[in-house]
């Protein structure tokens, strides 16, 4: 019963509403409403209406596009870039310093000493291939364990189909049937050296590695043997046969403050072995420089001990050294730079900075946690980078593959180095993975790149160090510093001067920041709705709730109608019957125009004239009946 | 009596007309009308607004409102050809660039010999005479004779002069006999006002050949710039002269210029590289040129995985006076680039190991209207020379060439030829090194045009090179490295190699990052509407309905109401003149028209306020009110606010 006289109730509230028929209502709406262009409708006249109708549908249409537009750009997440360029006191960056050759050559002599003998007789072989002169010379016999393992030899490719091995200490020409060379055609009608890696010592399965020099296949030769013989020391003495900080660094100075060896930090690096790095902000607080200028930066001078470098592991001399972020591990291979022996090399650097906004805007990592790849540099402490992620791919690759991990790459735990003796396949694998595409490919798209992007731009100059004049007195004091000794120890082929400095303009920031924001998304969306039709929020409202007010009008005509279909019914059944008192409100509470309407208008063709009415033009007039109706109905 | 007509057809017009339609009777009627019933905000003030000042207040209120959105509009529509820049870096597979590598000679010197062995006595006698350089006394006397006997072609076609003081005399430097110098003088050396008065200055002289009398002396404070360029002129026109199947058999082979080739650690070999003709560096090698059909990448960074070479730079085989320095010249660049190796080209040293680590940016500019810049080339009135994607060295250089083709004849030599052309050398245009100078000079002080026509490109790739050198071979590896290298070699070569004649090149990617640098437009159209409708809602509250608005009444409305006064007092006029002067037909006749006039019936109908006006027909036949059917009308009033207003103005 409630129900049913909240629901009644509800009709006459809506029957007092503003409109009683769809066109009233809609009158009505576009009378009031606040949007523009609906007014000019109805105020117009009938050609103008028209014009004005089609005018509004346009609008709306306009208005309705244009707003996907805005909101596709806003789902796009595009982000604009700010560029800022100059001088504030920053972090001076880390500064890694090592020696192009891994470990002293002193050091490691006693166990290289098989490899290098063998490696001299082949050299002999390939230089003198007349087998008569140098036999004689080999007065030990050699270690041919290591040679079998990886031997160096010849190939005749006179013959394309038929190409002829020939191994460097074996006078024995094979035949090569089922070769699966890499690079299989060499139009250079000579031996090309070439190093082969067999899955299985003695086994068939062979891939060649061509070369068309005999100096790259000896280093690369060199470097696969010395990895495997070395990857058996414990680290701690591959440590103890590297540079030592106090024999490596002989002055420092860092703005006026004196520095020394013991601000570096040693880190091992398995290309270059001891590696230090200055201000690398692990322990102690990254130091600023507040100053551009060589006067306020880093200056080193290093001896390398060019003397004492491995013949065969690394031909060029000099210093690698690399500027990297604190806390971040240093790839030398990719990033560092050489400073040569005998000069004085100033790099003034410039903070090329890139901050990026991530998900959803790039696809970038802000700390390699969301990368599925396990990190293995994160044993030192460092951050992630795509490098130390591209490097932890591969060596993890290569762990599940290979089943040991490689010498220059960290281990993941329970996994050991890849030797010869215990992995006798290893270089194969290593070189068939290394030289696999879809390996390269796995990993790029596993890994991502960092969302800060930092790089230092070298600007890099050299002059030669020191002068003829000065030399003298440097090197006595340096070698005296070094050596408690008055004997020179130090010459120009081992010392090296470094200055690294920050530029005028130290720093050039590209930031990025969201260029479509909510509020520029509704900012744009009010400006096209006010635009074209002067509308805003409200006026959605107002449309909504014409909306809902028609659907009421809706309900209550079928309300009505279904009424009038049980009524015509009853009236069928007794065509005289009186009407129901329920009826009788209905008409009476009920004004409704269509009502009016169908029964006013033929009631007026069909009354007589009536004399003298005032004319009813009075809007007021109108407005009082409604009112004055109001609380009638509400009383019922 | 004279206002009397008028004063009535205005009553009548308002009569007949509604008043609060647009097609109001009089001009400030229509602008009442408007600013009742106009959507901005403002305007409505001042008609409602009661007093004086507040009704000024609100004009100039509404004023200022309009003045500022026309000019935050006209700023809108000044910076809408803006761009914003956007960065994005990907990490991904990279193509390596190509690498062009020459050797900064051009030609083996011994292969040479035959067609420079006039000029370089030419030339060591000269320096003999005037700096009493002398390489072997014994050689140079005996050039000297040889000299002497045979003539100077070279002194006589351009005569190095000594030019003493500002006397404006010369000392030939071959025959000894000073001349009076005519026509202009040129320094290359600006610093020559101050510090040449004492010194002796060296240059040569060009003349036009065809008049005698204009001559152009070109000094240089140094020696050194006077020789070389005066032997470079020399040069030029010789080998102009030499097809170019000769001069790349002079020039380096591969196998000559290649010791040892490492990419992405696989070997590499001759195959790999294209050659390419330089005319100033001979044979170029360019590795990756793309000309294969396939473009090489790297999917990792680090110096393993780049390009590694070890280049033979065969020091002794160089020309004393063309080149001065010894090593490599190499470059990174585009596939479709020209390089232009002469005027970025990085040098590389000898006895030592060059690391370059590449970091790649890509850039792209938006084209016009943004910036002036262009995509293709197409639309520069230069004919690209080079067979090469638009570069603006490239469209600098092939300008020139036009010119040089249109003004002296012949093409420089420098630079690849036009159709129909050919290279410019003495036997055929006597007068070329004048006509050149005169016209580089003009180009360098950009008056012919080059400068003005040629647009940079819109989109480039930059490889941004980081280079270190580092000391190669070590101390204890040069001896084995230097025998295994020679024994790469070959037979060919008899000597041991010596460390200088040896350069070791990496190019790496330092990281595989690839940054984009890319314009993007700042503003669309559906932005820019949108700050419009911005400006216009703030201001005004008002949108491109109220311009229309704008435009209908202050144009159309307003125009048709002067027509229609126009016409209506013609009309009267005209009737005037047909009655004689009559007076105007009685009111009551007009009343009643006005009443069973049409217009009552059409949708305009008569407000409360025009029906207030109207005078009750007492006498019509049939005083009864017409059928009530105006319901919409009646409801629509019922609700509308401003009725009052009107109403009250209307009765005021």
């Amino acid at each position: 019963m409630n129900l049913k006289k909240y629901l009644v109730r509800a009709l006459h509230r809506l029957q007092k509403g503003p409109g009683y028929t769809y066109k009233e209502l809609l009158v009505w709406y576009c009378d009031n409403t606040n949007t523009h262009g609906p007014k000019r409708i109805i105020k117009e006249g009938p050609k103008k209406k028209l014009i004005w109708f089609f005018l509004t549908l346009l609008f709306a249409s306009l208005v309705f596009w244009q707003w996907g537009i805005l909101i596709n750009t806003y789902l796009s997440y595009n982000v604009t870039s700010s560029l800022s360029i100059g001088f504030k006191t920053m972090k001076f960056p880390a500064v890694t310093i090592c020696n192009a050759n891994p470990f002293k050559y002193s050091e490691v002599k006693p166990l290289l000493k098989e490899l290098d003998r063998l490696i001299e007789a082949a050299l002999e072989r390939i230089l003198q291939p007349t087998p008569g002169n140098s036999s004689e010379n080999m007065s030990l016999p050699l270690d041919m364990e290591l040679w079998n393992q990886i031997p160096l030899v010849l190939i005749d490719e006179q013959d394309k189909d038929n190409p002829i091995i020939l191994d460097i200490f074996e006078t024995n020409q094979t035949l090569a049937g089922n070769e699966t060379a890499m690079d299989n055609e060499t139009s250079v009608s000579r031996l090309p050296a070439v190093c082969p890696q067999c899955s299985h010592p003695g086994s068939d399965n062979c891939t060649y590695r061509n070369f068309s020099s005999a100096a790259q296949a000896v280093t690369e030769w060199y470097i696969l043997q010395s990895t495997s013989i070395l990857s058996k020391v414990p680290l701690h003495d591959r440590i103890n046969m590297g540079y030592q900080a106090e024999d490596m660094i002989l002055a420092c100075l860092y703005g006026a403050e004196p520095c020394n060896y013991k601000n570096f930090t040693q880190i091992y690096h398995p290309d270059h072995g001891n590696c230090y790095i200055f201000n690398w902000g692990m322990d102690e607080e990254a130091l600023n420089s507040s100053n551009p200028g060589a006067e306020f930066g880093l200056k080193l001078i290093l001896d390398i001990s060019q003397q004492d470098y491995i013949p065969y592991l690394s031909s060029a001399a000099g210093a690698r050294l690399m500027l990297h972020q604190q806390k971040s591990f240093p790839f030398l291979k990719d990033q560092g730079i050489y400073a040569m022996a005998g000069t004085e090399t100033s790099i003034g650097v410039l903070v090329d900075e890139l901050e990026r906004m991530g998900y959803p805007y790039s696809d970038c990592t802000l700390n390699g946690s969301d990368v599925p790849v396990k990190n293995l540099y994160s044993q030192y402490n460092t951050s992630y980078s795509i490098q130390a992620c591209l490097r932890s791919c591969f060596q993890n690759h290569m762990v599940e593959i290979c089943g040991c991990g490689h010498y220059m790459f960290p281990l993941p735990e329970g996994v050991n180095y890849c030797n010869n003796e215990d992995n006798p396949g290893w270089a194969y694998c290593y070189s068939s993975l290394r030289s696999s595409i879809k390996q390269r490919q796995i990993c790029i798209d596993s890994c991502k790149e960092t969302c800060n992007d930092t790089q230092y731009k070298m600007t890099i100059s050299m002059a030669d160090w020191p002068s003829e004049a000065s030399e003298d007195w440097i090197f006595h004091i340096l070698s005296y510093e070094r050596d408690m000794s008055t004997n020179v120890t130090l010459d120009r082929n081992g010392i090296i001067k470094l200055n690294i400095y920050f530029q005028e303009y130290n720093y050039r920031t590209i930031s990025e920041s969201a260029a479509t924001t909510i509020v520029w998304l509704l900012s744009s969306l009010g400006g096209q709705f006010g635009f074209w039709m002067g509308g805003s929020v409200l006026c959605l409202i107002e449309f909504g709730e014409i909306i809902i007010d028609s659907l009421w009008i809706t309900i209550i005509n079928v309300i009505s109608w279904c009424k009038g279909l049980k009524q015509r019914r009853a009236r069928a059944r007794y065509p005289d019957a009186p009407p129901t008192v329920s009826e009788l409100v209905e008409a009476h509470t009920n004004l409704g125009f269509q009502h009016e309407a169908v029964g006013a208008v033929p009631g007026a063709e069909a009354l007589p004239p009536e004399p003298g009415t005032p004319p009813p033009n009075y809007d007021s007039l109108r407005v009082q009946p409604l009112d004055t109706l109001g609380p009638d109905s509400d009383a019922d | 009596a004279a206002t009397a007509p008028g004063k009535k057809i205005t009553a009548r017009l308002k009569r007949t007309l509604p008043v609060r339609g647009p097609q109001a009777p009089t001009l400030s009627e229509l602008m009442r009308w408007y600013c009742l019933n106009t959507n901005t905000h403002g305007c409505r003030r001042i008609v409602v607004s009661r007093g004086r000042l507040r009704r000024l207040l609100w004009i100039v209120l509404t004023l200022s409102a309009v003045g500022l959105i026309l000019w935050q509009c006209a700023e809108l529509l000044m910076n809408y050809y803006s761009a914003s820049v956007s960065v994005t870096v990907q990490f991904q597979k990279l193509p390596f660039p190509a690498v062009t590598i020459c050797n900064i000679n051009p030609y083996k010197y011994s292969a040479m010999k035959e067609y420079l062995s006039e000029l370089d006595k030419e030339t060591k006698k000269a320096l003999e005479t005037f700096y009493g350089f002398s390489e072997g006394k014994s050689k140079v006397r005996r050039s000297v004779d040889d000299w002497n006997s045979t003539g100077s072609d070279f002194f006589e076609q351009i005569p190095l002069l000594k030019v003493e003081d500002f006397s404006r005399t010369a000392t030939d430097l071959h025959s000894g006999q000073k001349r009076k110098i005519e026509g202009s003088v040129f320094h290359k050396d600006s610093s020559i006002v101050n510090s040449g008065d004492s010194n002796d200055i060296i240059g040569f002289q060009l003349c036009d050949a065809n008049n005698s009398s204009e001559c152009a002396l070109y000094t240089f404070s140094s020696g050194v710039n006077a020789i070389q360029e005066w032997y470079k002129l020399h040069y030029m026109n010789i080998m102009a002269q030499i097809p170019l199947e000769t001069k790349e058999k002079f020039s380096y082979s591969v196998e000559d210029l290649l010791l040892t080739c490492f990419f992405d650690g696989l070997s590499c070999d001759k195959r790999h590289f294209t050659r390419f003709h330089h005319p100033l560096h001979g044979n170029c090698y360019t590795f990756n040129s793309g000309e294969s059909g396939t473009i090489l990448s790297t999917s990792t960074g680090g110096s393993e995985y780049g390009l590694q070479v070890v280049l033979y730079i065969d020091e002794a085989d160089y020309n004393p006076f063309l080149v001065t320095s010894t090593g490599a010249k190499i470059m990174v660049h585009d596939q479709n680039e020209y390089p232009f190796i002469e005027d970025i080209g990085t040098e590389i040293e000898t006895a030592a190991a060059t690391s370059i680590g590449m970091h790649f940016t890509q850039s792209r500019k938006l084209s016009k209207p943004y910036s002036d810049c262009t995509e293709t080339g197409a639309d520069i009135p230069v004919e690209n020379l080079y067979n090469k994607s638009y570069s603006l060295q490239i469209c600098l250089h092939s300008c020139f060439q036009k010119a040089m083709v249109e003004s002296c004849g012949c093409a420089q030599y420098a630079q690849p030829l036009p159709a129909g052309a050919e290279y410019c050398n003495y036997k055929k245009n006597p007068n070329w090194m004048y006509c050149y100078y005169r016209l580089h000079e003009k180009f360098v002080k950009e008056q012919l045009g080059c400068q003005q026509i040629c647009k940079d490109a819109c989109s480039f790739k930059e490889w941004a090179l980081t280079t270190s050198i580092a000391q190669w071979p070590s101390i204890v590896s040069e001896d084995w490295m230097l025998r295994v290298l020679s024994w790469d070699k070959g037979q060919k070569l008899n000597k041991k190699l010596n460390k200088t004649d040896l350069a070791n090149l990496m190019v790496f990617y330092k990281d595989l990052n690839e940054r984009f640098i890319s314009e993007n437009p700042a503003n669309t159209l559906v932005i820019l509407l949108s700050n419009f409708g911005g400006q216009l809602g703030l201001w005004m509250s008002c949108s491109v309905v109220c311009v229309i608005e704008i435009v209908e009444v202050f144009f159309i409305d307003s125009l048709s109401i002067v027509m229609r006064r126009q016409w209506q007092r013609a009309k009267k006029w005209w009737h005037g003149r047909q009655q004689g002067g009559a007076g105007a037909a009685p009111g009551g006749d007009v009343e009643r028209q006005g009443h069973e006039n049409p217009a009552c019936m059409d949708e305009d109908l008569p407000t409360f306020t025009t029906a207030l006006r109207l005078p009750l027909p007492q006498d019509s036949p049939l005083p009864r009110t017409p059928p009530p059917n105006y319901s919409t009308l009646r409801l629509e009033t019922a609700f509308t606010e401003q009725l009052p207003d009107t109403l009250e103005l209307g009765q005021r």
